[in-house]
């Protein structure tokens, strides 16, 4: 883009895909200054006085959920190439999955609440890989 | 005739089966009628236009109306629209009032509901015809003006403002789209990720990541409180007879104007609807100091204003295709699965998808009113379910709404949880989500409209000059931010006070 005068302007059509990001990325850079500017102060308080982050949120759950989350997002792929094009992956990881995450949200861990989540894992997981991969062919990993 | 091949027992199954789990995502706190429709979108793609649209405005519908049923009985609104409701509704159930209080609640969203689909049926038609004429100089400037009135809005208008301004910058990484004009160029993506990125993040995943892992981290952050006990919860007492609507129905029509106009606001949320139209009736009334001790007024209020958003938030999105909400933001999804674009020739290229969303949307507020005034003992107790064996079971359901809606890409299983931790971020450092989505979902076609206005007609003041309409945009995008800068200084001048 150039400017032939204030208001005037010629777009090179080979680099017109930055003209727009660029354009946004000023705007916003000027953005972030004006909230600094007036919300800086705010801010450093909130920084130096506040307990900083983790401090004061559920270390384990919050954390759990995270990993777990990670962890099923890696191993269904690899479970699926086991058994390619059957959603096989995603049942067989949904499982493992939905139990350890509901027994990371329990607050009491009884007898009858770990079964609750057990059949819970199991049906939850059956009743969607067989709508969705049985029923309406829809690709599942 | 077309229309009655589509209006089959399963697209009344749909919107009745929509409508009873959109109640129930409604009626847990922690869940909304956003997330109900992220979670369940995906479903739709086996279901073909219109039936999956009867399912996602089903639940539209019964997610802003279940919010009622944990704000009157427990005080803890169940989604942010029904914050209001709690001020009248609980103090109504301490009184012994909880039935009476949540079946005013229940036709007053009625009321509000069917307001605002006959406000949608006439405006955006209308709306539609006058934005057929517009060139993208004004198309660019709707856009603009819906990002100035998103910022308006927002509890703070830098922030507001950085947000949408945010969300157009993620929406434009990958390639310039050579299929509506562009250089077909990457831009904005590291090299290991171009493979993944070529066409940018993904709507949808986006979406799900949101609304769905987003809400889920913060409620794990909390310590996944359990569900709440109804026990010491007084729902019989007096009952309900119509006449309390007597005297009401100024109110009820104020406030179900107030929730369409809001709705039609961009970005706007049923929040905001409810707590204008309840401080405008409390400073209406007679008797202002009995508000906030069981008013039925207040609740009243509060509900239509909530469900006098659902048409309103449409309007916008059917004619000009931007969405009145987050909400309706998703909706958008369920064109794109289908290949449908939404806009000023939407309505008069599908007449029959639109008037089965018409027929969808009164078959949900009459299926809402049903469900809740019958079920309304059943259903309360909905609020009770635990968190540990519902939040799972979403979570799986977002993986399955991510990974299909490309066809099997597990790259967006990961842009899910990219965008669950931003959206955790955004809430911990105060980001507005409602902006950042539609500058997302807006930011390719304000990029198309604004680069090649420049490109046809080389200069700036084209964009003031083109015609009349680009001229009233402007004036309407001037009051937009004179409003915001005057509320800004209003809030300023308080907090200093």
């Amino acid at each position: 883009m150039s400017f032939d005068s204030p208001f005037h302007v010629t777009i090179d059509f080979d680099t017109s895909h930055m003209i727009f990001p660029t354009i946004i990325a000023i705007i916003l850079g000027i953005l972030f200054t004006a909230i600094l500017i007036t919300r800086g102060r705010t801010m450093l308080a909130t920084i130096t006085n506040g307990p900083w982050w983790p401090a004061g949120i559920d270390h384990m759950r919050f954390f759990g959920t995270l990993v777990l989350t990670v962890i099923y997002f890696t191993a269904m792929p690899s479970v699926g190439d086991f058994f390619p094009n059957t959603g096989l992956g995603f049942y067989l990881c949904s499982i493992p999955y939905l139990f350890a995450l509901s027994t990371l949200f329990l607050h009491e861990r009884t007898r009858r609440t770990l079964l609750i989540a057990g059949a819970n894992a199991l049906i939850a997981p059956t009743i969607v890989w067989y709508i969705l991969s049985e029923l309406f062919n829809i690709s599942l990993p | 005739m077309e229309l009655l091949s589509i209006l089959t027992p399963m697209f009344f199954t749909l919107v009745t089966a929509g409508t009873v789990i959109g109640i129930i995502f409604g009626a847990i706190p922690g869940m909304t009628a956003t997330m109900a429709v992220a979670v369940c979108l995906p479903l739709t793609y086996s279901l073909g236009l219109e039936n999956g649209l009867a399912l996602l405005l089903g639940l539209y519908v019964g997610g802003i109306s279940g919010g009622l049923v944990p704000a009157i009985l427990l005080n803890i609104p169940g989604t942010p629209s029904s914050i209001t409701t709690t001020l009248d509704g609980y103090p109504m159930t301490q009184n012994g009032e909880g039935e009476r209080a949540l079946k005013i609640g229940i036709t007053s969203s009625l009321i509000g509901g069917l307001f605002s689909l006959a406000a949608l049926y006439l405006f955006a038609p209308a709306l539609a015809d006058f934005a057929i004429k517009f060139s993208y100089i004004e198309k660019f400037l709707i856009i603009f003006f819906a990002l100035t009135v998103m910022a308006a809005l927002s509890s703070s208008l830098l922030v507001g403002i950085f947000s949408g301004f945010l969300g157009i910058f993620i929406s434009l990484i990958g390639a310039y789209d050579i299929s509506r004009g562009g250089n077909g160029e990457l831009r904005l993506v590291p090299e290991f990720l171009e493979y993944y990125l070529e066409s940018g993040f993904s709507l949808l995943p986006v979406l799900i990541g949101l609304f769905g892992l987003a809400t889920i981290l913060i409620e794990a952050e909390q310590g996944m409180k359990e569900g709440q006990s109804l026990s010491g919860v007084k729902i019989g007492g007096k009952p309900f007879k119509l006449s309390i609507f007597k005297g009401q129905f100024v109110n009820l029509f104020r406030s179900s104007a107030i929730g369409t106009f809001v709705g039609i606001l961009p970005g706007v949320g049923g929040s905001a609807a409810s707590i204008l139209a309840y401080s405008q009736e409390k400073n209406f009334s007679k008797t202002p100091e009995k508000f906030g001790k069981g008013e039925p007024a207040g609740v009243i209020a509060s509900e239509s204003a909530n469900n006098g958003l659902t048409g309103g938030a449409l309007v916008p999105l059917l004619s000009l295709g931007i969405p009145g909400d987050s909400t309706t933001a998703i909706l958008i999804g369920a064109f794109t699965l289908q290949g449908i674009q939404v806009g000023p020739l939407f309505i008069g290229n599908n007449p029959v998808t639109w008037d089965a969303m018409i027929i969808a949307m009164l078959v949900a507020n009459i299926v809402m009113f049903l469900v809740m005034v019958f079920a309304i003992r059943h259903l309360a107790k909905v609020v009770t379910v635990p968190k540990n064996i519902l939040f799972p079971i979403i979570l799986m359901m977002c993986v399955v709404g991510a990974y299909t809606i490309n066809y099997g890409v597990m790259f967006d299983v990961w842009t899910l949880l990219i965008f669950g931790l931003f959206g955790y971020l955004a809430h911990k450092i105060g980001l507005e989500i409602a902006p950042f989505i539609i500058g997302f979902i807006l930011g390719p076609s304000a990029e198309i409209y604004f680069v090649k206005s420049l490109e046809s007609f080389g200069t700036f003041s084209i964009f003031f000059t083109k015609s009349w309409i680009a001229g009233l945009l402007w004036v309407l995008i001037a009051i937009s931010i004179a409003f915001s800068i005057s509320v800004a200084w209003k809030k300023n001048k308080t907090e200093n006070e």
